[in-house]
């Protein structure tokens, strides 16, 4: 029988023969001597190329994040299901009213009142019951308040509306408004909106037909049609934000003055603008895995801030709060975050700068995430 | 169909963007170099979609390492003349002077190679099988072993030449 050639000595070495060629090799190698001592030449001949070859090896770096570049992520249907609120915006679009309420923390969420419209717009139409005091006081108060405010919002709804209908839109919008506060809240929601069918007897049915909306909303809402990717979410007391238009790293970087966290190794879909009312923000939406997609929002304090809003254009309101002692100045800085109990998500503040990430996983998952943050390098 | 494939390529992207940047820094002798190279070749990928990102990855990286090999060329005659001259004056650590020297007898002796025996070793070590390695370079796939056997044996000769050349260059 022939020997075993160089060739072949090598491929079965490197593994690359196939099964029966190898029997043949190795059978061969069994009853000659020769072959043997040459198979174990070779061996470790492979072995010092190998060992030769690794001293020309660039140093090791870390795997930089794959960045499929202008891959457009689909349109999802995550996105509707996981903003509860867009219902609520949804009810607010279709009675063509927007308003804004400030809570006790001063800042309050931006209703939407055109799917398109930056909550910025909505900054001068801050209602007077967004006062702390304000909204304690609410009971007593509604009906004198109310007189005034609903031919004042008419005056603003841009489609023409009879005044029942917006009596009972604005009750309705304060309802929406109250949807994520305390549950202690609801009970002067139905009161209000109790004040609010006594009001106005030619809406009775239709007041107590929202009130039996209103009152069934709040934790799980049905999925709302939301317009693509200009939707709001929740972002833990910062309020709202938008999701803008895709941008890329650089814009990010100058927009948060840092590089944006991301969970590390995860392919990144897309960064968007975040669109908050006193944040620059940033969206990084990424998919750990094939099914799941989550959304880093990196926050940080806009250099341009408000630290008061003052309630114009209701002056027989504020004459009123004022006489009740009632602050008319709104605190604007929210320095600390408290996640909001019932939703899946995580956040975190250093400095101002605070990260989120909101996704379909639990809650330990999306802190374990969380853990993983590291700035984004190029 | 778009997404099946960024999710491979992904997938392809964590499994062998290291070794084609070993790939390419034996042919540039430049890391940051290579990483560039490698991250542009992964980004025509995500262009063209290839059918077999793996090698068709190898092929344009190849590609590039030549261009920058023809248009590098003229420049670096005289300018390794002038780090000859250059590196006698500072003094490195022991350590960082000795890695440098293996990498530059490593490279010495890799440049030995035929162009086809050099090229069928770095695919080989950066993770290619004997048909990916024929696909590439136009060899029959049993002419790979043989190939190997060889360039191996002339890497390792051609190393401990260059080794005894120093000694008695310093001796």
């Amino acid at each position: 029988m022939s020997h075993v050639d160089d060739g072949t000595l090598h491929a079965y070495l490197d593994g690359e023969l196939s099964p029966p060629e190898a029997q043949g090799v190795e059978a061969h190698v069994a009853q000659c001597p020769a072959c043997r001592e040459r198979l174990e030449e070779e061996r470790a001949l492979i072995a010092r190329a190998t060992e030769l070859l690794a001293q020309a090896a660039p140093p090791e770096r870390d795997l930089p994040p794959f960045r499929p570049g202008d891959i457009q992520p689909p349109v999802r249907l995550w996105w509707q299901v996981r903003l509860p609120l867009a219902w609520a915006a949804t009810i607010a679009l279709a009675l063509g009213i927007g308003t804004y309420v400030g809570d006790h923390n001063g800042m309050r969420p931006a209703l939407e009142q055109t799917p398109t419209a930056p909550p910025t717009e909505f900054a001068d139409q801050l209602a007077p019951n967004a006062l702390p005091s304000a909204i304690a006081r609410t009971r007593d108060t509604e009906a004198a308040l109310k007189r005034q405010r609903a031919p004042e919002r008419r005056g603003r709804a841009s489609q023409p509306a009879a005044p029942p209908d917006s009596v009972a839109a604005a009750e309705e919008k304060r309802k929406e408004e109250r949807i994520p506060q305390a549950s202690a809240d609801s009970i002067a929601i139905r009161e209000s909106n109790a004040l609010a069918v006594r009001e106005s007897p030619p809406m009775v049915a239709g007041g107590q037909h929202m009130a039996a909306k209103a009152a069934a909303p709040a934790p799980p809402l049905p999925p709302a049609p939301t317009p693509g990717r200009l939707g709001m979410m929740r972002v833990g007391d910062h309020g709202y934000a938008l999701k803008g238009g895709l941008i890329g790293v650089d814009s990010a970087r100058a927009l948060l003055g840092r590089d944006p966290l991301v969970v590390p190794d995860a392919p990144i879909l897309g960064i968007y603008r975040a669109r908050m009312v006193g944040y620059s923000g940033v969206i990084v939406e990424q998919a750990p895995d094939s099914s799941t997609v989550i959304e880093v929002i990196n926050a940080r304090p806009a250099s341009l801030q408000l630290d008061a809003i003052v309630v114009t254009g209701a002056a027989e309101a504020r004459a009123d709060s004022e006489r009740r002692g009632a602050p008319t100045q709104i605190d604007r800085r929210v320095d600390t975050l408290a996640p909001a109990a019932g939703r899946q998500k995580t956040d975190s503040t250093v400095s101002g700068f605070s990260v989120e990430i909101i996704g379909p996983l639990s809650a330990d998952s999306l802190a374990a995430l969380r853990r993983l943050l590291r700035p984004l390098r190029p | 169909m778009s997404d099946v494939s960024a999710d491979s390529l992904a997938e392809i992207y964590r499994t062998t963007y290291r070794a084609l940047v070993r790939f390419l820094y034996r042919k540039v002798w430049d890391a940051e170099r290579a990483e560039d190279l490698a991250q542009e070749a992964f980004a025509r990928a995500v262009v063209h979609k290839p059918e077999n990102a793996r090698g068709w990855l190898f092929i344009v990286a190849a590609n590039m390492a030549r261009d920058e090999a023809r248009r590098a060329a003229r420049e670096r005659r005289h300018l390794t003349l002038l780090t000859a001259e250059s590196r006698e004056g500072a003094p490195a650590s022991d350590e960082v002077f000795q890695a440098e020297q293996e990498r530059a007898q490593m490279r010495a002796a890799l440049e030995q190679l035929t162009p086809r025996d050099r090229e069928v070793l770095l695919l080989w070590d950066a993770g290619l099988s004997y048909s990916e390695i024929a696909a590439h370079t136009g060899l029959a796939q049993g002419a790979v072993g043989t190939t190997l056997a060889r360039a191996r044996r002339r890497l390792v000769e051609a190393h401990e030449a260059g080794e005894k050349g120093e000694h008695v260059a310093r001796g």
